[in-house]
């Protein structure tokens, strides 16, 4: 799973400006750090639900995405 | 006494308007009727214009759905009929989306849709009641800077689709909300009179009451009230004469990768022409040969057309070069190349030699370009940041002279304004009121269109223009050409002032260091170009085929890599990935040049002076180690432009000698008592030829910082005045000590750590050379981070002499004014200089930009690690060199500039023989060799001599030569040629003359 997240799903996210990083996957949850554009983006939960859709595509696991978004120190005021 | 504050809860009148304004935009669409037949599929876009189409096949598209995923394009299909009831009416393609897409109806190239405009005319494409609709959707919209925050707000990887819709609309309401764009925008701006904002406010409100928002009667007397009441009030006087240009800054780079640009350059483009049917007296301005080259590569049909709208002169192709790029970084020859290939395919494609540079979004820009642009057939130059984005200092020239190193002029403009604007009355106003050259510049510039992604001037920006000569208040605005409007308020203007030095840009100070294998690899490849071309130039002149379009293509390709969002590091981070691919794609393939001149050859020095400096080859018995790889030193004697055996560094056994304690070594060499500090640092390094000191008390000499940097959302491009506030401590894993030594050389090795990254710095003494180079190994694993290293040198001394490619630039060393204050971090080239009167000490460095300017202490900047726009950048591992050279006399008597071209550019082994006519003229002719090339046109060897030490003199051929122009246009036939200070010529020879 982490290096599925690593090498198909984030080179894709990044070329939007975002970034993820596989933190853990246990039990069916799926546990993503979301940086960058993705820190401030409002509408994650419609990316989240794809990578939940890809990874049933690709790996036949289903999974539940907890998102943690890390919001550069700039873009942290509320 | 008590305070109470006015709070007033009813409705102004004002927001009553505004309320009413936007019911009155709701009614633009008089009926629309969904197109339901559509079909979708996914892509991701993999190359220019090539798409992997793994993630399924056609499926339907609703209303509702999602489209785009992260990375992706999507391709939409499908048919629809037109209602029998639009017939007889415009009838428009409306589909609102975050998405930018490009639009064929029936096959043919329709039109553009964007967050942006949001609709497309259908009738020109109607052949029958039935259409088909072909779309290539891309969801790469620019992340920031939008005229609408809200719109922003909509943006992401994944699109809910709104629909498609056949639409008709009402044109007198469409006419009249611009009409209320339009004086909305006057009554709220801070720019104009505020009692004609009084009567806007009271009259707008007034127009407003004749409608029906119902059944909407009422708006042709509401239009006509405008009209006769607004429009016709002349009782308010503006002044002013600004002259507009449609134009669209277009990112080849940035939040997007290259492949995407072609798209986005294409749908721009469509726009523009499709904009231009409608409004004839649109001008529009586009810059970059290699934008052109794609889209007559990729849209053949457009290019076509787009060649007629140049004809017609509504469409322009401006500013020379190949793209836009960086102008600090890049060499002379890159910057002379970027000019050369943009102009060949001007010339080629159009008929047409560009004569401006129109760089609107660079980051401050060299001294030196005055005279490649010149000399590139370019008397105008265009340039916008210094005017809106310094963030010190208020740059005091709009339209003016700018006078560049070698005391050649341009004409400049520095428009007021930001090259995005929408084309609104506060900002026409807005720029005249900035425009500082009132007096003496003409009209001033002011360019309207949306970009960084593209997309430029929409219908509304046009309704904004038909009206602006019908409102008293507005400045005089004329729709012209970007040449129109330089020739017409700058050719042969006697009263423009002069700004003589670079335009140095208060901003973006990290730009010179964000992303340090970028610039490694730019600095490493304009030099191996310079060897490949000189090689084989060399053969041609004996006759051998010259791989004139090889090397072509592989400048070409680094030129595009200079893009001002490229180079400078501001990019997310599939950008760096494409480019770090690039540079090693021309590195093989001039490896592949080169390499059969290698086999069995001896060195082959390609300066064209003799070679002295410490140069290391690397050989694999080799016992020292350097850039992790095995080598020996030599001193290589080598004579200009020949071949030869370089002698080993001469040995010299005892030549060295370490004593000291543990805090500090003392060390004693033929050139040095040097006492190191276990941190690397010197506390004194005596010159025992000079007898004199070089380290300044109680300043740090060689010493490595490591800041915090925080400069906020411009990450990547900024560095604040204040990046020494707090510096994060070094821990020492392994002090000071001396790691290798033999009769020639010394290394001196400290270990430092951080919490994540590891950092080696190796210290070079030399037996034979007063060099001292000093080696980083760096595995650099940081978050906002700035490392520098500084040199506190006991140089009385207020200006350092920065090499910039092509002779040096003076820079203060004062804070006395708060011009000096912002330039606290500059760019320079290979080296900079501190001396007085009889020495000096030099820093040469193979791969770094950015210098810092404080106090007493100057220091090259190193490594940053900033995470916007790439949370990635510069982390990884890194081999930085650099040498510390004293000397006696200045810079310009001690050779500071030779030994920093010998530090750049490798001996290589080549078995090739320079024509003995050309390497007795050129050898140390003081004039540096920049280039030997044919000519583009095939005939000739072209030469490119620069003089960087600020002398004149002559130089003598036995036969006679070209002289040409950079474009290698001849100008005329001598054999001796004259240079002034910092000249850069071009000549060609006929080969025949070299056998």
């Amino acid at each position: 799973m982490e290096e599925y997240i690593r090498t198909v799903l984030a080179p894709r996210i990044s070329g939007d400006g975002g970034w993820v990083e596989y933190v853990s996957y246990e039990n069916q949850k799926l546990t993503l750090v979301f940086r960058g554009e993705c820190s401030k983006c409002i509408i994650l939960n419609r990316c989240t639900d794809w990578i939940a859709q890809m990874i049933r595509n690709d790996l036949g696991e289903d999974v539940t995405v907890v998102p943690i978004r890390k919001k550069p120190y700039f873009w942290d005021n509320h | 006494m008590a305070h109470v504050k006015v709070v007033r809860r009813s409705m102004r009148p004002e927001e009553w308007t505004d309320l009413r304004f936007v019911w009155l935009q709701r009614g633009i669409y008089k009926d629309k009727t969904e197109i339901t037949d559509l079909e979708i599929r996914d892509a991701r876009q993999v190359a220019e214009n090539t798409y992997d189409f793994c993630y399924g096949g056609w499926r339907k598209l609703s209303k509702g759905d999602l489209y785009f995923t992260p990375d992706g394009t999507c391709f939409i299909r499908g048919h629809a009929r037109v209602p029998e009831a639009y017939k007889g009416q415009e009838i428009y393609l409306v589909l609102h989306t975050a998405a930018e897409m490009i639009v064929k109806i029936n096959g043919k190239y329709a039109g553009g849709i964007d967050p942006n405009r949001e609709r497309i005319l259908l009738n020109p494409f109607l052949t029958s009641d039935d259409l088909t609709i072909e779309i290539e959707a891309y969801n790469r919209s620019k992340p920031d800077d939008e005229r609408n925050p809200a719109a922003a707000d909509s943006r992401g990887c994944r699109q809910i689709f709104e629909g498609a819709y056949f639409a008709v609309i009402r044109q007198n309401v469409q006419s009249l909300v611009y009409d209320y764009t339009l004086f909305l925008d006057i009554a709220k701006s801070d720019y104009f009179n505020e009692d004609y904002q009084k009567f806007l406010n009271r009259e707008l409100s007034k127009a407003l009451d004749f409608i029906d928002f119902d059944t909407w009667e009422g708006v042709d007397e509401a239009a006509d009230y405008v009209r006769r009441v607004i429009y016709g009030n002349t009782d308010f006087h503006g002044s002013g004469n600004v002259a507009v240009v449609g134009h669209s800054h277009l990112d080849i780079a940035y939040y997007w990768r290259r492949i995407h640009a072609v798209q986005k350059n294409a749908r721009t483009v469509l726009i523009q022409m499709r904009l231009m049917d409608r409004y004839p007296e649109l001008r529009y301005t586009h810059t970059s040969a290699y934008t052109y080259e794609t889209l007559e590569k990729y849209y053949p049909d457009l290019f076509a057309e787009l060649k007629e709208k140049i004809a017609s002169g509504q469409f322009e192709p401006v500013g020379a070069m190949y793209v836009e790029p960086d102008c600090n970084i890049p060499a002379a020859e890159s910057l002379i190349r970027q000019c050369l290939y943009g102009q060949q395919y001007f010339r080629k494609a159009f008929g047409k030699t560009i004569d401006n540079a129109w760089l609107p979004d660079v980051f401050g820009n060299s001294w030196i370009l005055p005279q490649i642009l010149k000399k590139s057939g370019v008397d105008y130059f265009v340039s916008n940041k210094m005017s809106t984005w310094n963030d010190t200092n208020r740059f005091p020239h709009n339209n003016f002279i700018w006078k560049g190193i070698d005391g050649t002029e341009v004409y400049a403009c520095v428009p007021p304004t930001h090259f995005i604007s929408w084309n609104m009355p506060s900002q026409i106003q807005e720029n005249w009121e900035a425009y500082q050259d009132k007096e003496t510049g003409g009209q001033t510039l002011s360019m309207f269109g949306y970009g960084d992604g593209g997309s430029g001037v929409t219908e509304e920006m046009m309704e904004m223009y038909r009206r602006f000569d019908r409102v008293s208040v507005m400045p005089k605005v004329e729709m012209t050409g970007g040449a129109e409007f330089l020739h017409r308020n700058l050719k042969d203007n006697n009263d423009l002032a002069v700004w003589d030095g670079e335009l140095y840009l208060e901003m973006h100070r990290g730009t010179f260091t964000t992303k340090s294998a970028l610039k490694k690899a730019n600095r490493d490849l304009e030099y191996k170009l310079r060897e490949a071309e000189l090689l084989c130039a060399a053969d041609f002149c004996g006759g051998a085929d010259y791989p004139a379009q090889e090397l072509r293509e592989l400048y070409k390709k680094l030129l595009l890599n200079q893009f001002h969002d490229i180079l400078p590091g501001s990019h997310i981070h599939p950008v760096y990935e494409d480019a770090m691919r690039d540079y090693a794609d021309i590195a093989d393939r001039l490896d592949a040049i080169l390499a059969p001149y290698a086999q069995e050859a001896p060195y082959f020095n390609s300066l064209n002076f003799t070679r002295t400096f410490p140069t290391f080859l690397e050989e694999e018995s080799g016992e020292i180690v350097r850039h992790g790889k095995r080598g020996r030193w030599a001193i290589p004697q080598i004579p200009g432009l020949s071949a030869g055996v370089p002698l080993d560094a001469p040995g010299l056994p005892g030549w060295i000698s370490v004593s000291g304690e543990a805090e500090t070594l003392c060390v004693e060499t033929p050139y040095y008592r040097a006492h190191l500090e276990k941190d690397g640092s010197f506390s004194s390094l005596t010159d025992l030829g000079l007898d004199r000191e070089w380290v300044k008390k109680g300043c740090g000499f060689n010493r490595l910082h490591i800041y915090a940097d925080h400069p906020g959302m411009y990450d990547a491009w900024d560095i604040l005045p204040n990046y020494k506030d707090v510096e994060i401590p070094l821990a020492i894993a392994e002090p000071l000590h001396l790691s290798r030594q033999d009769d020639s050389s010394a290394e001196f090795t400290v270990s430092f750590r951080t919490e994540r990254s590891a950092w080696k710095m190796v210290i070079r003494f030399f037996a034979a050379s007063p060099a001292i180079e000093v080696e980083n190994i760096v595995d650099w694993d940081e978050k906002h981070r700035l490392a520098k290293v500084n040199f506190g040198a006991d140089v009385l001394t207020r200006e350092m002499l920065c090499d910039t490619s092509a002779g040096f630039i003076r820079r203060s060393l004062t804070k006395n004014t708060s011009w000096e204050q912002a330039r606290f971090e500059c760019c320079h080239h290979k080296w900079f200089d501190l001396s007085e009167s009889g020495a000096g000490i030099a820093v040469i460095n193979e791969g770094k930009y950015g210098v810092g300017l404080e106090g007493d202490e100057v220091s090259l900047s190193l490594l940053r690690a900033t995470i916007r726009p790439d949370i990635t950048s510069d982390m990884g591992h890194h081999d930085i060199c650099y040498v510390i050279l004293p000397h006696s006399g200045n810079a310009v008597e001690a050779g500071v500039n030779r030994a920093a071209f010998e530090y750049n550019v490798p001996l290589r082994r080549a078995g090739v023989k320079i024509p003995q006519v050309l390497a007795d003229v050129l050898d140390d002719c003081g004039l540096f060799l920049q280039a030997m090339k044919r000519s583009e046109e095939g005939t000739k060897i072209v030469l490119r001599l620069s003089e960087q030490d600020g002398a004149r003199g002559k130089i003598s051929f036995p036969f006679p030569v070209t002289v040409m122009n950079m474009l290698e246009d001849p100008e005329g036939e001598t054999q001796t040629v004259s240079f002034t200070p910092f000249e850069i010529l071009t000549l060609g020879i006929d080969p025949a003359r070299l056998s």
